[in-house]
């Protein structure tokens, strides 16, 4: 009797189950990396109502974070800054300039400027600004170069993991208080210094659930 | 092993002494009841056959419903509106705490506000009022709702048709230009200096004008009472903070329905924090008809009918009268009371204690009862030490019973051309005798001003929307007579006026602020200062000046004789009676639309939704009613019928309730007011309206005719939900067993023996607790460890850390159906327990059940996904979105503490209500919304504890925050002081200090969950006498 299968067919079970693992192996790697946060909001960039631009207010006219987000010491939240701040300077700088006539709009009429929120973090996570600052953990940490940046986009991924990793090591990351609004920061002997800080400050970062969810 | 094997013979032989039970089906321990308790959820509860009607969920869920996060997979694009002009003091993510006051009848209880970028989320009680001392009532934590209630009245209606404030406005100028009509005022109680100062512009202006004031339930018959005794209509006013001996008759003066009662409860709990065995506490006796909050909380309580407490009182008139002087208007009067024990008792106890004691009697009993309990704390010498009488300047000279009831037949005579209604609903509450809707209709202009477009509203010409009181500025005194601004939170949703704007606009023809108005009357109190003295009032939320006088009384030439007059003419029925009091969690009826409040289990009965004829079982025998059968939900309807009207309502057997009377509760039964308080098409609940049986002349108690329907009726009650099974779960002992003994309270004691496993454990060198299988966490040294004691001596039933957790924590109201089902969300539940084996005449007791957060956690072992575990700071915590749903924690929960979301409660309808901002705003930012599917409970506060904790880290460097920087949102609204938490590694926290009292003890000890809530046992103190 004629063989029904050719020979090469001998070879069919193995080269599907290596194409099924191989496959297999893509969609887990297709969904780790691009469903995280890593890949899905980093780099996001929404279009601000005024194109405010921090590389020139920050980098070139040396303005500190905590002119405009007043609250970041103090506060959960890092404010975004009233109309009103803006208008310290623009009623005397650039008073007639097309990009900042929304900027006089809501002056006038009191109604407020529609930022684009960029760092979202989830609703049940409670993330609070000031335990932060307060003990060393600098703005670009978490928010990346903002000082280099035309358009603020969102540097890091801002998923859990993330948070952990400092959470887990802060003296990797955490620096003295007096620089964390300093932009650029780097010291050669972080863990050293990073150890001392955290003993001095006394930082026991929170790595169970109720730290940040509740 | 030997050892253990006889503890379990212990634990088998074990008898108990005391029988603590829920319902009379737990008492009976039949075969039903033991099926129903072995389930965790009750029958169908655990299924989603039949998903709620979509219509219907919307329509219970009123204002009660949460924001929900926003749950699309794509990234939400949010925005950012920063200030334009930044106010001063304003950080976004800090709240602001304002002080400001809640007119409960008239009375200002002070408040603070918690205030949200400016919205208001959370009312807390203002520790420098004196009517509030920190303490809230259920009342004043729901008025948070009522502010973003959608249902409240949003523009004013001309005819039924919307208007604006302008059209209103011009109405009122070119109407009320005639200042000869002859106008009827009918207003609600208020103690507003600026209201009361138009009210005098406005009656100096129309000459032919009258002004009553009604209240369904007010104060009137004290009042005349202190008349005929003292010869003015002055306000009585106890501090039982000086009283050993408190007699209430009939005067539930500790229950959320008393326009005092968060200052009484704070007053007669204060006098029973026994902190060691030299302690003393006062002794409280009720004589009452109906088991009431303050009845279960005295030591000794009497059943008598409402119509015999006249008569019950002037004997102890007159036997106190051979013992002190004073009282010679009783001498020789004998009734057939005369002999009762208690009379003996009483008047001894009284006379003994004479100057520290305090007799106070229910405001509806008449003016001739009150005048003799006023003559007795008088001859007592308790004026002036618990008892005040004040002069208080807002009161009607006249009785105003009798002056409403005037006003109405002048109404239907048509002598009256235009009402004014200010805060009212007697179409709905009024006597029926008077037939208010009737007369109603002889009047041509009917002007009204409400919160709800209301049965009123419907009959008027113009009804305008009030101002909730949170947004908009007036002023007023507390029941003490303390002097407060009421100060706004946020401009009127609805542009709405408050009674002073809109009374004002009456008079002038022009709309007024209210600030203004209430500035220029403040401004009046003070010659200079008084910006200054005007910050302070609002930041203080009081006005430490301007008290209500407290006379000197003497009694009246005319006592004797009025006396005589009523002991010789004493009023009382025969046979079955029923009684009409303002509901526990609705009052009168105007919380109706509260579903906080519908769904707070009535703190006797714990029945939700409905109200309920209440009887005793003696009565129900003899009206052949029965009890439902655990779990089951249908009840017998008994038809009551008195002076030829009837209702058809839902018999209730209550232990301890007086034989041969009913008592009914008001508030529910209203239509069309809005959808938690209507009835709703696909499900009945909502109760029944027993206003149509209150007269004038039974205005407490009639005589009545019942009988059983036939028919039954559902109900949804809790009180055999979540339950113990008559594990050792409450320990009480009377004071002088507790001076003998005082460890009476320790497992040892209670059980004979040792917790099981601890002398394993020592023998290991372990001293914290008895061996475990499971590992036991190590907590660091940094971390606060958190815990919690609840004083049983202190709490009284009232609810209001039910209302404080649901306001706090977001937790929805899921309706009466659900409810049925067991599914009831509340995150810590107040079990009221019937003691002793005599179902007619049992002791209650009440114990609030919040997660207990476990060390070793029954829940932490069970979950598949580590969805609760435990946090370093000691709590049990749980994390929402990693719950998938298996419910196996709450199954192996021994104190069911755990709550699951069946439905995606709050989702509902943020999608699809007609006004879903609104509802958005009620809502604490701080906590997460939880989703269907999620499983949630007690977290001891966590947002509330985070905060503090990054507070202190950020002021001090360390975590722990001082002592009393964290309070949970149930131990800051009671008003008993009942609820202690703080840091347990703090040797001098309060907390710390309670778990070392030997009154302390843990629920189920013995299963060696290890609680970090324990309670500190109660404390009765009997007289031997009555023993």
């Amino acid at each position: 009797m004629a063989q029904i299968f050719p020979k090469w067919t001998n070879q069919v079970p193995r080269k599907i189950l290596i194409g099924l693992i191989v496959v297999l192996n893509a969609i887990i790697f297709g969904v780790w990396y691009f469903f995280s946060p890593e890949y899905t909001d980093v780099g996001y960039a929404p279009e601000q109502p005024v194109p405010y631009s921090h590389k020139l207010h920050v980098d070139q006219l040396g303005l500190d974070c905590q002119y405009c987000h007043t609250s970041t010491f103090d506060s959960k939240q890092a404010n975004i800054p009233a109309t009103q701040t803006c208008m310290n300077c623009h009623n005397q700088i650039k008073t007639d300039s097309d990009k900042l006539a929304l900027v006089r709009e809501s002056w006038e009429t009191g109604k407020a400027i529609e930022w684009v929120r960029v760092h979202n973090l989830p609703d049940y996570a409670y993330f609070n600004h000031s335990a932060h600052t307060n003990v060393g953990v600098g703005c670009e940490s978490c928010h990346g170069r903002i000082d280099k940046m035309e358009v603020v986009y969102q540097s890091e991924p801002l998923s859990m993991g993330w948070c952990l990793d400092c959470h887990r090591e802060p003296e990797k990351y955490i620096r003295p208080v007096d620089e964390v609004t300093t932009m650029g920061y780097q010291v050669e002997n972080q863990l050293e210094i990073g150890r001392e800080l955290v003993d001095k400050k006394n930082v026991h970062a929170p790595t169970y659930c109720q730290g940040c969810h509740y | 092993m030997n050892d253990l094997e006889s503890t379990d013979r212990q634990m088998s032989e074990e008898v108990k002494e005391t029988t603590y039970w829920k319902s009379l089906n737990e008492l009976a321990n039949n075969k039903e009841y033991q099926k129903f308790a072995e389930r965790e959820f009750p029958e169908n509860a655990t299924e989603l056959s039949d998903g709620v009607s979509r219509r219907g969920f919307l329509r219970v869920m009123g204002a009660s419903v949460a924001l929900a996060g926003l749950a699309a997979c794509r990234r939400p694009v949010q925005k950012i509106l920063p200030y334009s002009k930044q106010p001063e003091d304003v950080v976004p993510g800090v709240p602001l705490y304002y002080a400001t006051a809640m007119p409960v009848q008239g009375n200002l209880v002070g408040l603070i506000a918690e205030n949200h970028e400016g919205r208001p989320t959370k009312l807390e009680g203002n520790d420098m009022h004196p009517a509030s001392r920190g303490g809230t009532s259920i009342f004043n934590q729901a008025a948070i709702l009522g502010l973003y209630d959608p249902d409240r009245s949003q523009s004013p209606l001309k005819n039924g048709d919307k208007a604006s404030k302008a059209d209103f406005e011009a109405f009122a100028q070119s109407h009320f230009a005639n200042t000869g009509q002859r106008i009827a005022f009918i207003s609600e109680a208020n103690s507003s200096p600026t209201y009361n100062n138009i009210k005098e512009q406005a009656l100096s202006k129309f000459n032919n004008a009258t002004w009553v004031t009604y209240e369904p339930f007010g104060e009137d018959n004290v009042v005349e009472g202190n008349r005929i005794a003292f010869g003015g209509r002055l306000r009585t006013h106890y501090n039982f903070e000086n009283a050993d001996v408190v007699v209430s008759l009939n005067d539930d003066f500790m229950s959320s329905t008393h326009p005092n009662s968060v200052e009484y409860a704070k007053q007669v709990s204060s006098r029973r924090k026994v902190t060691d065995t030299d302690g003393e506490m006062n002794r409280i006796y009720s004589v009452e008809d109906s088991f009431s909050l303050t009845g279960s909380y005295a030591d000794h309580r009497l059943r008598l009918k409402a119509s015999q407490m006249e008569a019950f009182t002037y004997a102890l008139a007159a036997a106190l009268s051979t013992r002190i002087n004073g009282l010679s208007a009783f001498s020789g009067y004998s009734n057939e009371f005369s002999d009762h024990k208690w009379i003996t008792v009483l008047a001894d106890e009284l006379a003994a204690n004479a100057g520290r004691s305090a007799l106070s009697a229910g405001s509806q009993h008449k003016p001739e009862v009150h005048a003799a309990v006023a003559a007795i704390n008088n001859a007592l010498g308790n004026t002036g030490s618990t008892v005040h009488y004040l002069e208080v300047p807002h009161l009607d000279e006249q009785s105003s019973t009798e002056a409403f009831a005037d006003v109405v037949s002048e109404m239907k005579a048509g002598n009256i051309d235009t009402v004014v209604m200010v805060g009212v609903n007697p179409v709905f509450n009024a006597p029926a005798d008077l037939d208010f809707e009737n007369a109603l209709s002889n009047v041509e202009t009917v002007v009204n001003l409400s919160d709800y477009v209301d049965e009123t509203s419907l009959k008027s010409t113009w009804h305008v929307n009030r101002a909730h009181f949170l947004e908009a500025w007036g002023d007023g005194y507390s029941f003490g007579g303390a002097r407060s601004v009421i100060q706004p939170q946020i401009r009127p949703l609805h542009e709405g006026l408050s009674e002073i704007e809109f009374l004002k606009t009456i008079v002038t023809g022009s709309i007024e602020s209210g600030y203004d108005l209430v500035r220029d009357t403040f401004r009046g109190y003070y010659r200079s200062g008084f910006d200054n003295r005007w910050t302070n009032i609002l930041h203080d939320g009081i006005d430490t000046t301007g008290n209500f006088n407290d006379v000197n009384v003497r009694l009246s030439s005319g006592f004797s004789s009025a006396m005589n007059r009523a002991t010789s003419n004493i009023s009382s029925t025969s046979g079955m009676e029923v009684v009409i009091r303002p509901d526990a969690t609705l009052y009168d009826g105007r919380y109706a639309n509260l579903g906080w409040l519908q769904e707070l289990p009535d703190p006797m009965t714990k029945v939700t939704w409905d109200n309920v004829a209440l009887m005793s079982p003696a009565t129900a025998e003899k009206l052949g009613i029965e009890e439902a059968g655990a779990g089951q939900d249908d009840y017998d309807v008994v038809e009551i019928t008195v002076n030829g009207k009837s209702i058809n309502i839902v018999a209730w057997i209550q232990p301890g309730h007086v034989d041969d009377a009913i008592t009914l509760t008001t508030g529910y039964g209203r239509e069309g007011i809005g959808r938690v308080a209507s009835s709703y098409i696909d499900y009945t609940a909502g109760g029944v309206d027993v206003y149509p049986l209150r007269g004038t002349d039974n205005m407490l108690y009639a005589s009545a005719s019942v009988s059983k329907t036939g028919d039954t009726y559902e109900i949804a009650c809790v009180q055999d939900h979540h339950s113990l099974e008559g594990r050792d779960m409450y320990r009480q002992a009377s004071i002088s067993e507790y001076q003998e003994n005082p460890d009476f309270a320790s497992f040892a004691t209670v059980h004979t023996y040792e917790v099981p496993g601890m002398k394993e454990a020592e023998e290991m060198g372990e001293d914290d607790g008895p061996i475990s299988l499971f590992d036991e966490q190590t907590y660091p040294d940094h971390e606060p460890q958190w815990g919690m004691a609840i004083d049983l001596n202190s709490c009284f039933g009232c609810g209001v850390c039910v209302i404080a957790c649901q306001s706090e924590n977001n937790i929805p109201v899921i309706g009466k159906k659900e409810v049925k089902r067991g599914r009831e969300m509340h995150w810590i539940r107040n079990d009221r327990y019937y003691v002793g084996d005599d179902a007619d005449s049992p002791q209650a007791v009440h114990q609030p059940v919040p997660c207990m957060h476990c060390e070793l956690a029954p829940c932490e072992q069970v979950c598949p996904v580590a969805a609760t575990t435990h946090s370093d700071d000691g709590m049990n915590q749980m994390t929402y979105n990693r719950c998938i749903g298996t419910r196996y924690c709450a199954n192996n929960c021994p104190y069911k503490v755990r709550r699951f979301n069946f439905f995606n409660y709050p989702k509902e309808y943020l999608t699809t209500g007609d006004d879903p901002d609104i509802i958005q705003m009620a809502m604490n930012p701080e906590v997460t919304v939880r989703f269907r599917g999620v499983m949630e409970k007690c977290t001891y506060c966590a947002q509330r504890v985070n905060r503090a904790k990054i507070e202190a880290k950020n002021e001090t460097g360390s975590p722990k925050p001082a002592d009393g920087a964290v309070k949970t949102a149930c131990q800051q609204a009671c008003p008993a002081d009942a609820i202690y938490f703080g840091d347990l590694t703090d040797d001098n926290s309060e907390v710390a200090k309670m778990k070392r009292n030997e009154r302390n003890f843990q629920m189920l000890e013995e299963l060696n969950t290890r609680p970090r809530t324990s309670y500190m046992a109660k404390l009765t103190n009997p007289n031997p006498a009555l023993a």
